[in-house]
C-alpha cells in the first residue's frame, strides 16, 4: 500500500483496522494538485494523512503537524477563490475524482524551493499569517435550521443519551455532532467491570436514535456560536454525493452541551512537530480509519488511557519501546496489562523536549526523570511517532459563549463548569463526569434539569485511587530558548506560544541586567481556547482564581444577533442651543448674532475674548456656537454693538454683537 | 483578636486607584489599605488611560495641563519606559451635536497649547468629523500595573487578600476583617466603577450616576485604523489598535449589539473576528462630567466619571482627599461633587450622558 504509507496493515486481526472505511472501495482525489489515495469512508483529512501528508505548514520556520484541530479549509478547485463555499478537511468525506485546493496562503520562496517542497509531507501553508487556518464560514450569514425543542450538541454517549431522553419526554430533538459519525470518544477509555463495551453501548444508542422519529441527526455539523436559545452550526452535507457546506441557526428553548473533553497538550519544546500526536487523536484516526504512520511509537502520558492505546497499537504490529508516565507511582489496570505486553514503563519521566530526527521522518524525544524534586536527563529516544497525553479538559467553549461560568479546580487542574444561563446545561465529560456510566446518566439528567423534572442520581463509578492513579497535570518540559523548538499551549489553530527565554550577556543578579518581559495574554490578538487558558494557569500567566472569567472573556465568539444600538435616536435628536457643556460657562452670557469685521465665516467652537490682546482661555467671554442660515450665533456676555475678538488658529478676528439671537 | 486603625482604604483596580493609594501613603504620610485586583495582564481592558480627553471646560484643560508633568514623572519612576507611550489619538463624531462639540474642543486644545488638527473624512469615513490631538500620553496598563503593585508594597500600602472581608459603611468608614483580626479604616475611597457598584447600596445611590451596560470586544488583527487610539464622542466608543493590529473596542451596549455597531463603524474593509469580549456595568453621570467626593457629604468618597484622564489627576485627587489641594484643584473638584444636581449643570461636558 505504497500510496497510503500511513495505513495500518490488515494481515492479522487487530482492533485498529478502520471501522469507518471500506478497504474494498479505494478512491483518489487531488489536493493542491497532488494525488491523494484513500478509501470510501475516509475524510479528506484522514486520506491526506494516510497518503503521508502530516504537516500543515511552517510557523517561525518550524513545521507544525496536520491534525483535526489544525487543518486548513479546502474548496473545490473549480470554485477557487470562493471561500464562502469552503469546507473543513476533517468533516468532509473524501470523494473519488474530486479536485480540492486548500484556501490558506502558501509558503513563498523561489521556484527551486517550491519544487523541492512539492509532493512532500507538508501542505506548505504559511502559518505565520494570523488568519492562516481561519474558518471562512464563521462570518457567513445563517439560514434557518430545523425546528426543535431541544438541541443536543455532541454525539458521544452523553449526547446520545440526552437526545433519547428528550425524545422520550415528547420533545423535537436536533442532535448535532461535529464528526462524520456518532459515538464520540468513549472507545479509548475501555470498559469497567460489569459494563457493556463502548462499541456495544454506542451501537445500542445509535440504533435507538435511528428508530426515533423525534430526533433529527446532523453529523459533520460543528456548532461554533451559541447564545441562550440559539445555536449556529456549520454543516457539511452530501447532496448528490458532493460535499456542500452551509451555516444554519437552530432556535430552541432547551440546549444540552455534551461537547466532551479536549486532550491537553503537554508543554515541551517541539510539542507540535509532525509526528507528535495526542493519544485521543491517534486512537480515533487508528480506530476509525486504520491510520498509524511509522513502525515505532513512544507513548508519554500523565493519564492511564494512553496505556490502552499502547497495547492496541502493539497488537497492530507497532513497536512501543517505552511508555513514559509523568506520575511518580502510577497504578492502573492498563499498566498491569501493558507490563504483560512486555512494554517498558518509566514512571516519573517526562518528555522534556522533542526535535525532528536528522534522517527520515522520525522524532527524537529527550526524556527526563522528574520525580520528588529530582531531575535527570535520560538518553534520547528516536521513534517514528511520539504519542502524548496531558490529561483532559472539559470542552466549555460553547458554554462560555452562552454566558456560562467556570472555575479552576486545582485538584483536577482543569476548568469546570459552574452556573450557566437558563435553558442551557452541560452533560457528560463536558460537565466533568469521568466514567461512561456517569456520562450516560448525565445525558438523561440534563434533560430533566431543563424540563424542571425530578433529577436522577448521577454518580461517577471511579476505581479506588490505590488501583487507578488519577491523572496528573499536563507536564511542563524544558523552557524554550531562542534555539529550541516552540512550545505551544494547545494543539488548535491559535498558535499561542510559551515565551522563549532570551539569553542576556549580563548575569541576572546585576541590577541593570535586562528583566524578562512580562507575559501579557491580554495583548494576544487571538481568542484563547480553553486549553490555552488551562496551560496559562499552569505556567503562571493567569491566576487560577481568574481562569474562569478569562476563559469566558477570551472565547472565540461570533455575533449571531445584529440588533443595532440606539444610535439612530441620537442621530435624530434635536440640537440644543446653547449646548449643555456651555451651561454657566460665561457669566451673564446670552445668545447673540455676531458678525465679523471681515467678510468671512467664523469657526464654530472658537473662543471669544474681550479684545485681541487677551488669549487666556480661562478669561474668554464667549464662544461661537453655531452658524444658522449663514450667520454666526455666539454665546457671549455683552450688549448690542459691542465689539470683541474671536480667536482662530493663527489669527484674531474682530466681531460685533448685532442682536440677540432668537430661534 | 487584634484591632488596628488606618486612615484610608482605596478600592479599585485602575491605575487611578493605585496611584491615589500610593500617593496618600508616600506623599501624605497616610496609612492606607488597597483593595483591587491585578488583572491587566490577562483580562480585557474596560477603559484606557489617556492624557487628553474630549473635554470642553477650560478649567479641566487647565488642571490636566498643570498636572501632566507631575503625573508623568511619577509614572515614569514607577513603571519605567514601557509604562506609557506617546500617541496621536483621533476624536470623531457623526452627529451635528458631536461635531459642534468637537469644533469647540479643537479650539480649547489649541488655546491651551495642544497641537490639534482636523482629520480629513478620507481617513475616518464620510459624514464624520475628526480631531487629532498630537503627543498624548497613553498608559500601558499591563506593564504599569506590575510597577504600581511593587510601588504600593514599597510605600507600605497594605494589600487586601482574597480571604479577607472588606465592609464599607454608609458613614464612609470601613472595616477589614482578616480571620480574628480587625482593621478599622477611617475613610473609604471607591475609586472605580466596579467599586462604586459593589459598595454603594441602592438606598444611597446618587441620582447623578447611572449604571450602563458596556462591552469590550478585542478583535483579531485587522487593517490599520486611522490612529492607534480613536474615540467616538457620540457614543463613548473607544478603539485602541495594539501593536499586533488587534483592536480593543470599548463602548456601550451588550456584546452582540456592540459587535454589530463596531462592524458598522469599522466597515467592510476591516471585517473582524472577535478575539475576546466581555460585558459589564460601567457608570455614567447625567451631565457627562466627573463625580467626586463624599456620598451625601459624609459617606465613602466616590471617584467616577473621570474619563480616560483620571490617572493623570491622581496627584491632585490625593492632595484633595488630604485637604492639601491648591485653590484651582479644590475649586475644580469641589464643583464636581457627586451630590450635585445634574439639571443645568455648571460643569456639564459633551458625551453620551445617562
Amino acid at each position: 500500500m505504497t500510496s497510503q504509507p500511513g495505513r495500518l496493515g490488515i494481515a492479522h486481526q487487530h482492533h485498529l483496522q478502520g471501522s469507518a472505511i471500506d478497504r474494498n472501495r479505494p478512491l483518489q482525489f487531488r489536493l493542491d494538485g497532488r494525488i491523494v489515495s484513500g478509501f470510501a469512508g475516509d475524510t479528506v483529512l484522514s486520506a491526506a494523512l494516510a497518503s503521508g501528508i502530516d504537516a500543515a505548514g511552517r510557523r517561525d520556520g518550524a513545521a507544525l503537524a496536520l491534525s483535526a484541530r489544525h487543518a486548513p479549509a479546502i474548496t473545490f478547485a473549480a470554485l477557487a477563490g470562493d471561500h464562502q463555499r469552503a469546507l473543513p478537511m476533517e468533516r468532509t468525506l473524501a470523494t473519488d475524482g474530486a479536485d480540492y485546493l486548500t484556501t490558506a496562503q502558501k509558503l513563498g520562496g523561489n521556484i527551486l524551493a517550491r519544487l523541492l517542497r512539492r509532493g512532500g509531507r507538508s501542505l506548505d501553508i504559511d502559518l505565520d499569517r494570523p488568519d492562516a487556518l481561519a474558518r471562512p464560514w464563521l462570518g457567513m450569514p445563517a439560514a434557518p435550521g430545523p425546528e426543535a425543542d431541544l438541541v443536543v450538541i455532541g454525539g458521544g454517549v452523553a449526547g446520545l443519551s440526552a437526545a433519547l431522553a428528550g425524545a422520550r419526554r415528547g420533545l423535537r430533538v436536533v442532535l448535532a455532532e461535529a464528526a462524520p459519525l456518532l459515538g464520540g470518544k468513549a472507545r479509548l477509555f475501555g470498559t469497567q467491570e460489569g459494563e457493556e463495551t463502548p462499541d456495544a453501548a454506542i451501537a445500542r444508542l445509535v440504533a435507538a436514535i435511528a428508530k426515533s422519529d423525534a430526533i433529527t441527526v446532523l453529523t459533520a455539523a460543528e456548532a461554533f456560536a451559541l447564545r441562550p436559545g440559539a445555536v449556529r452550526l456549520h454543516h457539511v452535507e452530501m447532496p448528490g454525493g458532493t460535499p456542500t457546506g452551509r451555516v444554519i441557526d437552530i432556535h430552541a428553548p432547551h440546549i444540552v452541551l455534551a461537547t466532551g473533553a479536549l486532550e491537553r497538550l503537554p508543554l515541551f519544546p517541539g510539542n507540535r512537530l509532525p509526528g507528535v500526536i495526542g493519544a485521543l487523536d491517534a486512537f480515533e484516526l487508528a480506530q476509525l480509519y486504520g491510520l498509524w504512520p511509522g513502525w515505532s511509537a513512544l507513548v508519554a502520558t500523565s493519564s492511564s488511557p494512553a496505556y490502552r492505546l499502547a497495547m492496541l497499537v502493539t497488537d497492530a504490529g507497532i513497536t512501543v519501546p517505552r511508555i513514559l508516565d509523568s506520575r511518580p507511582h502510577p497504578q492502573s489496570r492498563f499498566i498491569e496489562f501493558s507490563k504483560a505486553y512486555g512494554i517498558t514503563l518509566a514512571a516519573g519521566t517526562i518528555v522534556a523536549s522533542a526535535a525532528p530526527a536528522i534522517r527520515g521522518n522520525g522524532i527524537v524525544a529527550m526524556p527526563k526523570l522528574s520525580m520528588d524534586g529530582f531531575s535527570r536527563a535520560e538518553p534520547p529516544l528516536t521513534v517514528d511517532r511520539l504519542v502524548v497525553c496531558g490529561g483532559w479538559q472539559p470542552d466549555l467553549t460553547l458554554w462560555h459563549m452562552a454566558g456560562g461560568e467556570s472555575a479552576w479546580n486545582a485538584g483536577g487542574t482543569r476548568l469546570e463548569g459552574r452556573g450557566g444561563p437558563a435553558g442551557t446545561v452541560l452533560a457528560g465529560s463536558a460537565a466533568g463526569w469521568v466514567s461512561r456510566s456517569a456520562c450516560l446518566a448525565s445525558g438523561s439528567d440534563a434533560v430533566d434539569v431543563l424540563l424542571g423534572r425530578q433529577r436522577r442520581l448521577v454518580e461517577d463509578r471511579l476505581i479506588d485511587p490505590i488501583y487507578e492513579t488519577p491523572d496528573a497535570p499536563a507536564w511542563v518540559g524544558d523552557e524554550p530558548d531562542e534555539a529550541s523548538q516552540p512550545v505551544f499551549l494547545d494543539g488548535g489553530w491559535r498558535h499561542i506560544q510559551r515565551p522563549r527565554r532570551v539569553a542576556s550577556r549580563w548575569p541576572a543578579w546585576l541590577p541593570f541586567a535586562p528583566r524578562p518581559p512580562g507575559w501579557s495574554l491580554a495583548d494576544t490578538p487571538q481568542p484563547l481556547d480553553i486549553a490555552d487558558i488551562a496551560a496559562g494557569v499552569q505556567l503562571g500567566a493567569i491566576p487560577a482564581a481568574s481562569a474562569g472569567i478569562v476563559a469566558q472573556e477570551r472565547v472565540a465568539m461570533v455575533a449571531i444577533e445584529s440588533d443595532q444600538d440606539d444610535e439612530s435616536r441620537r442621530l435624530a435628536s434635536p440640537l440644543p442651543l446653547p449646548p449643555s457643556y456651555l451651561a454657566a460657562r460665561y457669566a451673564g452670557a446670552a445668545l447673540w448674532l455676531v458678525v465679523p469685521d471681515d467678510a468671512r465665516m467664523l469657526d464654530v467652537g472658537a473662543l471669544i475674548h474681550a479684545n485681541a490682546d487677551t488669549t487666556d482661555p480661562l478669561k474668554a467671554i464667549g464662544v461661537v456656537v453655531r452658524i444658522v442660515n449663514g450667520k454666526a450665533v455666539a454665546l457671549v456676555a455683552g450688549s448690542a454693538g459691542q465689539t470683541a475678538s474671536v480667536h482662530e488658529p493663527g489669527r484674531a478676528v474682530g466681531i460685533r454683537l448685532v442682536e440677540p439671537y432668537r430661534a | 483578636m487584634s484591632e488596628t486603625r488606618v486612615d484610608f482604604v482605596i478600592i479599585g483596580s485602575t491605575p487611578l486607584a493605585r496611584l491615589v493609594a500610593g500617593l496618600l501613603a508616600s506623599a501624605h504620610g497616610k496609612s492606607v489599605v488597597f483593595s483591587g485586583e491585578s488583572q491587566s495582564g490577562y483580562r480585557l481592558p474596560r477603559a484606557i488611560d489617556l492624557s487628553v480627553a474630549p473635554i470642553t471646560r477650560p478649567e479641566s484643560w487647565a488642571l490636566l495641563k498643570a498636572g501632566l508633568p507631575e503625573a508623568l514623572k511619577l509614572l515614569s519612576r514607577i513603571g519605567g519606559r514601557g509604562a506609557w507611550s506617546r500617541v496621536d489619538p483621533i476624536f470623531f463624531s457623526e452627529t451635528p451635536a458631536g461635531k459642534e462639540a468637537l469644533a469647540h474642543i479643537r479650539h480649547m486644545a489649541l488655546a491651551f497649547g495642544h497641537a490639534a488638527e482636523l482629520v480629513p473624512a478620507s481617513a475616518i469615513g464620510p459624514g464624520r468629523s475628526g480631531l487629532l490631538l498630537r503627543d498624548a500620553v497613553l498608559l500601558h496598563r499591563p506593564t504599569l500595573e506590575a510597577g504600581l503593585d511593587r510601588w504600593l508594597d514599597l510605600q507600605g500600602v497594605r494589600r487586601c487578600r482574597e480571604d479577607e472581608t472588606l465592609t464599607v459603611r454608609s458613614d464612609g468608614s470601613a472595616e477589614l476583617a482578616s480571620g480574628e483580626d480587625r482593621i478599622e479604616i477611617g475613610q473609604a475611597v471607591l475609586a472605580d466603577d466596579a467599586a462604586v457598584i459593589d459598595h454603594v447600596p441602592a438606598s444611597l445611590w446618587p441620582a447623578l450616576l447611572t449604571r450602563r451596560v458596556t462591552s469590550t470586544i478585542f478583535t483579531e488583527p485587522t487593517r490599520p485604523i486611522a490612529a492607534s487610539v480613536m474615540h467616538r464622542l457620540d457614543t463613548g466608543l473607544t478603539l485602541v489598535q495594539q501593536a499586533g493590529r488587534g483592536i480593543a473596542a470599548i463602548g456601550p451596549g451588550a456584546i452582540d449589539p456592540f459587535a454589530a455597531a463596531l462592524g458598522t463603524l469599522l466597515g467592510r474593509e476591516r471585517e473582524f473576528r472577535q478575539a475576546g469580549q466581555s460585558s459589564y456595568e460601567a457608570l455614567a453621570t447625567s451631565d457627562a462630567a466627573p463625580a467626586v467626593g463624599r456620598l451625601r457629604g459624609s459617606g465613602p468618597d466616590i471617584l467616577a466619571g473621570l474619563g480616560p484622564s483620571g490617572a493623570f489627576l491622581a496627584p491632585a485627587i490625593a492632595r484633595w482627599l488630604c485637604g492639601m489641594a491648591d485653590p484651582a484643584e479644590s475649586a475644580w473638584l469641589g464643583a464636581r461633587l457627586v451630590d450635585r444636581k445634574a439639571a443645568a449643570s455648571p460643569v456639564a461636558e459633551y458625551g453620551w450622558a445617562a
